[in-house]
């Protein structure tokens, strides 16, 4: 075809057009070379990313912990880890990684930090009816640091330059504190955590629990907000409930889930009482 | 890459300067519009239009310094835009990017030496052609 077209163009034409091709290869060609060097490696931009993630998450961690009363009791955390255990195992996400912490506080709450810190407040557990609806939480806030949103978070609000400042010690008490309530307080954009409920879905579908469950708690939460929402952080950081729990239940009827049970019968009723 | 002809006509000390200027221009909106490469592209084009009833000197070179101009911004809008989805959204930093932006440095680079070049040899009265965008511009502009 284009032989055939290029009989009717004039020789000047044709010299153009071979010309205007040798660049476009020249640029493509450039672009494949340095293509096969590895950049991220050479300048230690993954490097300097995860070490400045990890001075943050660690900083900001013992920060909010100094203010809060952490539940250390063995059995609390062998029930949580389990659920932890399970969904990581059933997901391939290194588990190692994640630092669960489970904080006393009213407030119904659970957010992720920096360096995959997963802080659960007690009343965010206490507000779940059974494992699922917590295993949908904890999947949710899984999902926000496997796809990064917690430091794309930081990077696009606070800025780069802020965060290393942090890190260096010369930012000021002001500046972090602001930080993690920004944290702990704001949700993410719309986009992000639409991303890490479809995920959290997947996540409870390979995991063989019920995301159907995730999607009721959501919505009992959701009515509750219009009543008392003083108490329902989780909630309120995370706008449209309804909305949220509509295309959870659409994604889910798209699965066939044969839901098995992670803890044993009585484990989940007695970790809510351990909680009391 | 870069033919020193002969142009048919003799130009005058005024159709140098226009010539020349019309490097220049893409040359400083170049570097005023590095984060937004649509400014380079709507400066040269304004001097353009504003030449384009100018002698064939002038409005060849101003022709080539537009065409220039043009084939960097979609390189350099591309890159713009994978810089803001990277700002802005999940988006993260690549070999692909970054290999991506080295590309498009170099090609602004050779662009903008070029540009001195012919800036400075156009003010002295040579005729500059460059390669491949000189006969784009032959094809175009008509005596």
């Amino acid at each position: 075809m284009v032989i055939l077209l290029m009989q009717f163009v004039s020789p000047n034409m044709k010299k153009i057009f071979l010309q205007i091709s040798l660049l476009v290869i020249l640029f493509f060609s450039v672009l494949g070379v340095l293509n096969q060097v590895d950049w991220l490696q050479l300048f230690r931009v993954e490097k300097i990313t995860k070490s400045t993630e990890k001075k943050l998450g660690d900083l900001f961690w013992d920060l909010y912990h100094s203010s809060k009363d952490e539940i250390k009791n063995d059995s609390v955390h062998r029930i949580m880890d389990s659920l932890l255990t399970h969904i990581c195992s059933s997901n391939q996400i290194d588990k190692k990684s994640i630092k669960l912490h489970i904080v006393k506080s009213a407030e119904v709450n659970a957010f992720a930090l920096p360096n995959q810190h997963l802080v659960i407040n007690t009343a965010l557990i206490d507000s779940c009816k059974n494992e699922s609806e917590l295993c949908g939480v904890i999947g949710h806030e899984i999902a926000h640091m496997q796809h990064d949103h917690v430091m794309k978070k930081l990077i696009k609000e606070i800025g780069l330059s802020v965060l290393i400042s942090i890190t260096t010690g010369n930012a000021g008490a002001e500046k972090i504190n602001e930080v993690i309530k920004l944290l702990t307080s704001s949700a993410y954009d719309r986009k992000l955590e639409k991303q890490a409920d479809i995920t959290a879905v997947d996540y409870l579908e390979k995991s063989t629990i019920n995301p159907a469950n995730f999607a009721n708690f959501l919505t009992r939460l959701g009515q509750k907000e219009t009543t008392s929402s003083q108490y329902l952080s989780w909630i309120n950081t995370h706008p449209d409930s309804k909305e949220r729990a509509k295309y959870i239940v659409e994604h889910c009827n798209k699965m066939a889930v044969k839901a098995k049970p992670v803890l044993a019968d009585s484990s989940f009723s007695q970790l809510k009482k351990l909680l009391q | 890459m870069i033919a020193l002809n002969k142009f048919f006509v003799e130009p005058t000390e005024h159709e140098i300067e226009k010539a020349s200027n019309s490097y220049l221009m893409s040359l400083i909106a170049l570097m005023a519009g590095l984060p937004f490469p649509i400014i380079n592209l709507l400066a040269t084009l304004i001097f353009y239009l504003g030449n384009r009833k100018g002698t064939y000197f002038v409005r060849w070179h101003c022709t080539q310094a537009l065409l220039s101009q043009l084939s960097l911004l979609f390189v350099n809008s591309y890159g713009f835009w994978w810089t803001i989805s990277i700002i802005f959204t999940t988006e993260k930093i690549s070999n692909h990017y970054i290999a991506y932006m080295l590309t498009a440095i170099v090609f602004n680079v050779f662009e903008m030496i070029a540009t001195i070049y012919t800036a400075i040899h156009t003010r002295k009265g040579k005729h500059i052609e460059w390669w491949c965008y000189g006969n784009i511009t032959n094809a175009i502009c008509k005596p």
